[in-house]
């Protein structure tokens, strides 16, 4: 049996962490619905989170003036997220790598990390406000 | 000592033994609190600690970031973190980050406490 079944997402939220806890749960919610099974939905939580908390709190430093775009375009088989902030953007190629030795109590780069080992793309803009990822559900 | 939103708190012989209340760490604000609380078992002398992690099935970077600190903390005082009972999905997290290098890691609550005596 072919599933078709598609979940889009297209909204404007405002840099409240709480706010983006609960769009990040409703995604994932979304996701399962349309027949995520759990164990990759994890790391696409966990890609969620780091993307969509880290443009709030660190993108857009928590200003109620400036807001994060967030687009989810899913099926059962790939799921596409989009996170633009209204921050000046950062360099993810100058992030230490926080696996080396002399910056594992580093408190920056992890979350990075984790997106680049549960997704199949992550992709920034230049200015580095623009987070981009991909992931392909492992065929069982 | 009862009035922690995120953790809770046992002491055997001298080591405190520190449960996670929460199985998903995430929320900004209740991350916050916990690295709050966490900083109460620094003690002048370092301390010897023990978090119990297996309630815990999904924590972010932020989160990890606060055990560090605290870890960071310890060591600074002469004393020790030790963690424990990390569920698979979590300890994939950790050796993800190669946190395994940076925290004693013990696989049950028990065995965390007597590798103090080593």
């Amino acid at each position: 049996m072919t599933e078709t079944t598609q979940w889009n997402y297209d909204e404007w939220l405002p840099s409240d962490t709480s706010v983006g806890s609960k769009v990040i749960g409703f995604i994932v919610e979304n996701m399962q619905r349309i027949g995520w099974p759990e164990n990759e939905l994890y790391g696409i939580h966990v890609s969620l989170e780091e993307a969509i908390i880290n443009a709030i709190k660190h993108g857009n430093q928590r200003d109620p003036e400036k807001r994060v775009h967030v687009v989810v375009k899913s099926t059962p088989q790939d799921f596409y997220l989009l996170v633009v902030d209204e921050g000046p953007g950062f360099d993810p190629d100058a992030v230490p790598d926080c696996t080396a030795p002399e910056n594992l109590e580093l408190g920056s780069g992890r979350g990075l990390l984790m997106m680049r080992h549960y997704m199949d793309e992550v992709i920034y803009n230049d200015s580095g406000n623009q987070l981009e990822l991909r992931k392909n559900r492992t065929p069982e | 000592m009862s009035d922690f939103k995120c953790i809770e708190l046992q002491n055997k012989d001298d080591v405190t033994i520190v449960k996670l209340r929460d199985d998903k760490v995430t929320d900004a604000d209740r991350i916050a609190t916990l690295g709050e609380e966490l900083m109460t078992l620094s003690q002048p002398d370092g301390g010897r600690v023990v978090i119990n992690m297996g309630n815990v099935r999904f924590l972010s970077s932020s989160a990890i970031n606060k055990l560090i600190v605290l870890e960071r903390r310890l060591s600074s005082g002469g004393g020790n973190l030790k963690i424990s009972n990390l569920r698979p999905e979590v300890e994939e997290v950790f050796n993800i980050t190669q946190l395994h290098s940076v925290f004693d890691i013990r696989s049950n609550e028990e065995d965390a406490v007597n590798a103090f005596g080593e």
